[in-house]
């Protein structure tokens, strides 16, 4: 099992003939994911990395069945990317740009929702289910197969739990880069009923931060739907406090949410366990399983 | 990339919004030439990206010129809520009959922008929104339809407001929201907005928060940023697009990574461990040897720095490239400082031979708890 990618699936490249495209791609045909088809306009016709490359995503759709894409090209482009991947009716959509306009992101949310896709990302490093695909720019040597799902807000907090489990012994069943940005395509709340699902996943980690409501959203859920056990990290307790968002910040949060105090707080209240470092995440792992 | 107060003015007078005449200066020599077009009495406003000034002594009133350059004199160069007033805004002070709150903020929890209205504006606001959440209005906003009447007579019909502002209201509203829209602005606040003169609506403050990644949009931003007198450290960092963070003058231990995620983990365990962190620095991805070393001069050129825990998670960012930076640093003229290496991922033998190699007190740590360690018992050997 795992979630959203595994050996079955058949991934585009949007932006494949790009210098991390065909960087990143190498690596995820190396790694056994099966790249299907690349999509650069104006180079349809052509092969990169044994691949053959078209200029839309319908093309590649119609062409190659594929079921997911990811998206490396520019922050810029990335919006008309991802549009052009969900109006062609693929099922995944990956996005991994840093500094994608937030309104941009503000409108691919709004209209994946309305149709029967998924958009990861932006912001992100990408999705691996270990030892079956990648979809993503991760350092998958890290990685390793097993029971642990992983969903993250930072990157680098991810890499380090993952570094340390594999380092323990302990694999993961699925692990994806949510995105750091304000606003993200799918959240906590989107992935946890299929982690709930999926057999090979025993336990769910999600590593947070301060800064919106996800996490609060995501202890709701979990409270009265999820069975298996989460451990959850959140990052920020110490972190300067943004005047930035001006009195209206403040309004919105008047009732506490945002803060790395009441998500955990909220995490805690829906049975989650509460972790205060990566290694405290692998501590806790070890005591359940 | 948050306005100063006269910036977010210039933008709402370009979309119709009143505010007071007024006048920025850098200098006092600057007011007596220009100030004529202003009329007395007027009101003193330091430009700071802090908030709170006006309780720390950063708005006053003068009667005329004179009084008015003696009071700038006082304010220029002073530091308030930890920032040195280098601009201030000379506006004429309005016959204020009562206080709205607007903004529009981009909600994260509905992922649309989100109209905020309140009739007891002022900067007291925040203590109303605890006490009375019900008196402040929140109108998420569907992006396909965006502001329409019906907006404005929710709000008239809540709040019990005199309709005699109905047209004013409604007028500044759309105006606000397409520059909320052209901007790419997260945040667009007025408060207060004041009943002022008579019948006007004037925006007498405002706090406006563009989008980072839309910036390259907007030249007019990107020239009122440069002008800005930033801290110079965080403008030195953004030349080797790094991103230095200042956190207060109490901490002297700095953290360098290459990860907004890791940077806040190792402040929670510094801070867990009752230390404090001063600064820290976020390298994105990819560093070279050069840059890093630049990275390390940069958080000492902050002086209560005398620590330095650098945690790489080393992917696109190679290991080596990280030692031979810190190396290129220290031989700079940095032997005295502490410096803790937590280095993990791509080359990270060689990296631990690079940094055998270097002459200063130089350490390193296999995680990030144990960095925090060594850092406790490194202050307390001082």
């Amino acid at each position: 099992m795992s979630i959203l990618i595994d050996e079955n699936t058949r991934l585009i490249i949007q932006g494949i003939t790009g210098r991390e495209g065909t960087f990143h791609g190498q690596r995820m045909l190396e790694y056994g994911t099966k790249v299907v088809a690349g999509v650069t306009p104006g180079k349809g016709g052509q092969e990169v990395l044994g691949v053959p490359v078209f200029d839309t995503v319908k093309q590649a759709f119609n062409k190659t069945g594929a079921n997911a894409t990811i998206i490396f090209v520019s922050a810029k482009f990335t919006a008309e990317g991802a549009y052009e991947a969900l109006d062609a009716g693929i099922p995944l959509v990956i996005t991994i740009a840093e500094h994608v306009p937030v309104k941009d992101m503000m409108g691919v949310y709004h209209i994946a929702k309305k149709t029967e896709s998924r958009v990861i990302g932006p912001n992100s490093f990408g999705v691996i289910s270990p030892g079956k695909s990648k979809a993503g720019f991760m350092h998958d040597r890290i990685f390793s197969k097993g029971s642990v799902a992983i969903m993250s807000r930072s990157a680098t907090n991810c890499y380090e739990t993952v570094f340390l489990l594999t380092n323990e012994g302990i694999g993961q069943s699925t692990v994806i880069g949510i995105g750091g940005d304000m606003i993200s395509g799918s959240s906590f709340i989107d992935y946890l009923p299929l982690f709930e699902k999926d057999k090979q996943t025993k336990l769910i980690v999600m590593i947070g931060e301060i800064g919106g409501s996800d996490e609060e959203i995501a202890a709701e859920y979990i409270k009265s739907n999820i069975k298996k056990p989460v451990i959850a990290l959140v990052a920020g307790k110490n972190a300067p406090k943004g005047t930035s968002m001006g009195h209206a910040g403040a309004i919105v949060s008047a009732d506490g949410a945002g803060s790395a105090q009441n998500k955990e707080l909220m995490l805690r209240k829906a049975g989650v366990n509460i972790a205060e470092s990566a290694e405290d995440i692998v501590k806790l792992i070890k005591d359940i399983l | 990339m948050k306005l100063l107060e006269y910036k977010g003015k210039e933008l709402l007078k370009n979309y119709d919004i009143a505010v007071q005449n007024g006048l920025v200066v850098s200098s006092v020599d600057e007011i007596a030439q220009n100030i004529k077009a202003i009329k007395p009495p007027y009101v003193i406003k330091v430009q700071i990206m802090a908030g709170g000034r006006g309780k720390a002594g950063g708005i006053k009133f003068a009667g005329n010129v004179a009084e008015a350059e003696k009071i700038c004199a006082d304010l220029f160069n002073k530091e308030i809520r930890g920032c040195i007033v280098k601009k201030i805004l000379i506006a004429e002070k309005s016959e204020i009959a009562d206080e709205w709150y607007l903004s529009i903020i981009l909600d994260r929890f509905y992922k649309t922008p989100m109209i905020i209205f309140s009739s007891l504006g002022g900067i007291d606001i925040e203590e109303t929104a605890k006490s009375d959440p019900e008196k402040i209005i929140k109108l998420p906003v569907n992006t396909l339809i965006g502001i329409k009447d019906y907006h404005t007579r929710y709000i008239f019909e809540k709040c019990a407001l005199d309709l005699k502002f109905y047209d004013k209201f409604n007028l500044i509203l759309l105006n606000l929201y397409r520059l909320f829209c052209e901007y790419d602005c997260i945040l667009a606040e007025i408060n207060p907005l004041s009943i002022a003169e008579g019948e006007k609506l004037m925006a007498i403050d405002c706090k406006m928060d563009i989008d980072d990644s839309s910036l390259y949009h907007h030249t007019d931003i990107f020239e009122f940023r440069d002008s800005l007198d930033e801290n110079p450290l965080i403008i030195e960092a953004r030349k080797f697009n790094f991103l230095y963070i200042p956190l207060g003058n109490d901490g002297d231990i700095a953290v360098i990574s290459n990860g907004s995620g890791m940077l806040m983990s190792c402040i929670d365990l510094i801070s867990k461990s009752g230390m404090k962190t001063g600064c820290a620095l976020d390298l994105g991805g990819g560093a070279t040897s050069d840059r890093i070393a630049e990275a390390v001069k940069i958080i000492f050129k902050n002086k209560n720095i005398n620590y330095l825990l650098v945690s790489i998670f080393g992917g696109i960012t190679r290991c080596d490239e990280v030692a031979k930076g810190v190396k290129l640093a220290i031989k700079s003229g940095l032997k005295d400082k502490t410096v803790i290496l937590r280095l993990e991922g791509t080359n990270k033998s060689e990296a631990l031979e690079v940094i055998k190699g270097i002459d200063g007190s130089v350490t390193t740590a296999s995680s990030i708890t144990e960095g925090v360690k060594i850092l406790s018992s490194r202050r307390k050997d001082k």
